[in-house]
């Protein structure tokens, strides 16, 4: 009698429901792939997912975290994946080294990369960094952050220690095994001290001699975008932006709706650092200001040749 | 030559056990039990061996002859109710390791990391005394391996081996031997060798030789006992007069051969006790 | 002959290494061909060489004390009962333990320097020299005890004079198989935390996509782990000589 019923009516009304279901979206998919594990830096992106505003414009994004930050260029250059999350400096350095990657919208217009040392500690100033050791992680662009701002104080890489900790940034300095570490994230590493309770102090990196940039951006394999796709991609992402700065704790429920694990308190400080830090506009472009990135980059013997900028960002019309 | 047969005494624990007691190298067994997975190997064995004779024990695979060989070398411990003299009437305790015996296994046991010299002095090692090497050059020798003392296990042949751990034995100097078919792995010609060679050189010492041949035990032995049932049993068997190595192809001895065989095959398939000759 | 073969091996695997490029079409940022590695290689031999030193120094030191207390866990835990019931789960346990959660404690306790990376080789290192010989012991051919035992051998004896010399072969299995891990131990301590050697220099290499360097680096690694294997093999089979690796050839009476 079950057996019949479910033959007879629950099996094609599942076929149904399936199958009307397929015929009636033809959405267009696409693969994001995150730079790291989920965290607050992400935030427009999971918004603009729970709120809807993907399928809204016809959309269907499979987000995934790597583990290692270097993969996800590598595999959208080689055409295994649609869109990347990544960084500005990691950019300039990708297009040179060949990569046929193109910038075509920004997460974080600002950096978030700090110089962190502990409040009461001996470093008040840049200049005391003179015979310490300094902490941070393989990332490729910490020294030339360092003798950028060192320079300022007329101090080279020679007059300090560097320390690889990996990504115990703030365990090394907690420790006391570095005074000082680069490449902690203003709204992250700052935070981490103060759940340990202690008080921590940035050194902002723009602010220090270092030219500023955007921490986050979208890239895409010029060779294979699909520039309409990717616009209402950017539509759809500008919304998230606009309803997480207009309804920020209603944002954070969104953020954490099926992800209890990201329920912490490091990750609610960061949210709240976070808000002020990403890009209203994502779409938009300065051209200007990633010239000057270039040549900084140039000028620190990261790449050979500053390129031109249309050659690896562009703006989708 | 006349050939006297020895008449097989009817009661194992023969009337000269009583005598055997003052020996000072026999071997005596009173009321020994064994269990193997529950079941009694041996129930109230009794066994007396005199000294300087060699005696051979036969019987069908898995009867416990080896059993009865590690229990008297003190490998296998046994029931509290049994005794085992051995030699100058030490009462040795269940699974307590006599000083007088030496003991031949049927592989070489030759250690592979030393070489022939260093394998023949082992047990002086394993004592932490200093090795005879005089001594053992000559055992060796007199094993007709003379020209061997440096060479490693893995280069000798089976025969080879086997005559080395004989050296190993006689080394030891111990009054009384224990040996597990120590030639059942050669080949038969190599077999005959090494038994009229062990035949000579362990002459005079008490030797109680486990063997499945039973040409073998007729070869070199003064007495032969078969083991058969489940709790095991011994019986004596008869075999021909004369000194070891006795000559396989001797009438008498084929003859005793025959018999032999005849009662082996029927302790095979026995399973009641107590087998009549 | 001897050394011609392994040049044909390896011109082989660069063949098949190139003939996968031409096939695959895969870009040279995710698998360069062997020219650019060969040029980077060139290029940068120096900087490469110079780590190189610092992670064969580790993968010797790791070797050195993995071993060692592999052989020392392998004889307690054969000499003393109690030993073993103790000591084997946490012998098992240590393996499972991943590595990034190890290696922030090490370090804390080790510091930034060789000691931590030598501490993550050793531990990787120890497991299967103490297994391989802890079987060993136990697995001494009974006769030789029981011939031991009749000849009066203490404990001590019987342990020292049969069970170790008879369980080298077993311990010189496990060396072989701590030998070939014992590259990426020190490698996997690099990754944690080092500024020198050639796991930091392929995390360094990766990180600035400097793809052909970072495959440089890694084929030096992968030539070294094959000559310190060769080395540790060849010294083995040399301090076992009744080891035969072949049968031996019966010699007639």
């Amino acid at each position: 009698m079950l057996f019949t019923y479910i033959r007879r009516v629950l099996f094609p009304a599942l076929l149904i429901f399936l199958l009307g279901g397929q015929a009636a979206q033809a959405n267009d998919k696409l693969t994001l792939l995150l730079d790291w594990f989920i965290n607050p830096d992400h935030a427009p992106l999971f918004v603009a997912q729970e709120q809807g505003y993907f399928a809204a414009h016809g959309l269907e994004v499979e987000m995934i975290a790597p583990a290692d930050p270097n993969d996800p260029p590598k595999l959208v250059a080689a055409g295994k994946a649609d869109i990347a999350l990544s960084y500005q400096p990691q950019l300039h350095v990708q297009v040179a080294a060949g990569l046929p990657l193109t910038r075509f919208g920004t997460l974080i217009a600002t950096p978030l990369n700090t110089l962190l040392v502990l409040e009461d500690g001996p470093v008040k100033s840049i200049a005391d960094l003179k015979g310490r050791k300094v902490g941070y992680s393989i990332g490729g662009f910490e020294d030339a952050l360092l003798r950028a701002m060192l320079a300022r104080h007329g101090l080279t890489l020679d007059d300090i220690t560097l320390v690889n900790v990996n990504f115990s940034l703030s365990p090394a300095l907690l420790a006391g095994q570095v005074d000082a570490v680069i490449g902690a994230y203003r709204n992250f590493e700052l935070n981490q001290l103060a759940i340990e309770g202690y008080k921590g102090r940035a050194f902002y990196v723009e602010e220090e001699g270092v030219p500023s940039y955007d921490e986050l951006i979208l890239v895409a394999n010029p060779d294979h975008m699909d520039r309409a796709v990717l616009r209402r991609f950017l539509d759809a992402l500008e919304d998230g932006v606009r309803y997480l700065v207009n309804h920020p704790d209603e944002s954070w429920e969104l953020f954490i709706r099926g992800r209890a694990e990201l329920d912490d308190e490091l990750n609610r400080l960061a949210w709240r650092d976070t808000l002020t830090r990403f890009a209203l506009r994502p779409a938009a472009l300065d051209r200007a200001r990633y010239a000057r990135f270039a040549q900084f980059m140039q000028d620190q013997g990261l790449i050979e040749k500053a390129l031109t900028v249309k050659d690896y960002a562009t703006v989708l019309e | 030559m006349t050939n006297n047969h020895n008449q097989p005494s009817d009661n194992p624990a023969s009337k000269n056990s009583r005598a055997d007691k003052n020996s000072c190298a026999g071997i005596s067994l009173t009321a020994v039990s064994l269990r193997y997975e529950g079941k009694y190997l041996f129930k109230e064995l009794q066994l007396d061996l005199p000294q300087g004779q060699c005696s051979a024990l036969l019987g069908p695979s898995g009867v416990g002859k080896s059993s009865l060989l590690r229990l008297i070398a003190g490998l296998q411990p046994f029931e509290p109710s049994g005794r085992v003299i051995i030699g100058k009437n030490q009462a040795q305790l269940p699974g307590h390791l006599s000083t007088e015996i030496a003991y031949m296994a049927q592989q070489d046991l030759l250690l592979p990391w030393l070489n022939a010299l260093d394998n023949v002095t082992l047990g002086a090692r394993l004592r932490r005394q200093r090795p005879d090497h005089a001594r053992a050059r000559d055992l060796l020798r007199r094993v007709g391996l003379a020209d061997y003392e440096r060479a490693l296990p893995a280069t000798l042949s089976g025969g080879m081996r086997q005559r080395v751990a004989l050296a190993r034995t006689l080394m030891e100097d111990r009054p009384i031997i224990l040996m597990d078919e120590p030639f059942s792995a050669l080949d038969a010609i190599t077999r005959l060798r090494l038994q009229e060679l062990a035949a000579k050189l362990l002459r005079g010492r008490t030797i109680l030789l486990v063997t499945h041949d039973p040409l073998e035990a007729l070869r070199i032995s003064q007495r032969i006992f078969i083991m058969s049932g489940r709790p095991a049993r011994l019986s004596e068997a008869r075999l021909p007069e004369g000194k070891t190595p006795r000559d396989p192809a001797d009438t008498a001895l084929l003859a005793d051969h025959a018999e032999l065989l005849h009662r082996l095959r029927a302790a095979d398939g026995d399973s009641a006790p107590g087998v009549e000759p | 002959m001897r050394f011609l073969r392994p040049l044909i091996i390896i011109a082989g695997l660069v063949l098949i290494w190139q003939i996968i490029i031409w096939l695959s079409n895969v870009p040279h940022f995710i698998l360069p061909a062997p020219a650019r590695v060969a040029e980077a290689w060139w290029v940068h031999h120096a900087t490469i060489l110079g780590h190189a030193s610092v992670t064969l120094l580790e993968i010797a030191l790791g070797l050195m004390f993995g071993a060692l207390l592999g052989a020392l866990s392998a004889l307690a835990l054969a000499y003393f009962r109690p030993a073993r019931r103790w000591l084997l789960p946490v012998l098992v346990a240590s393996q499972a333990i991943p590595v990034f959660a190890l290696a922030p404690i090490l370090v804390l306790w080790l510091g930034y320097g060789i000691a931590s990376k030598v501490a993550m080789a050793t531990l990787i290192i120890y497991f299967p020299v103490a297994t391989s010989f802890y079987d060993g012991l136990r697995r001494t051919e009974p006769g030789w005890t029981d011939l031991a035992r009749t000849m009066g051998a203490s404990r001590w004896v019987l342990l020292t004079r049969i069970r170790v010399p008879a369980a080298l072969p077993a311990l010189a299995s496990g060396l072989r198989v701590a030998t070939a891990v014992a590259p990426i131990g020190a490698v996997v301590g690099e990754w944690v935390g080092a500024s020198a050697g050639l796991g930091y220099l392929m995390l360094h290499a990766n990180g600035r996509v400097q793809i052909d360097l970072m495959f440089a680096a890694l084929l030096t690694l992968a030539f070294f782990a094959v000559i310190i294997y060769f080395i540790v093999d060849t010294s083995l089979r040399r301090a076992l000589p009744w080891q035969p690796d072949k049968l031996p050839t019966e010699q007639e009476e």
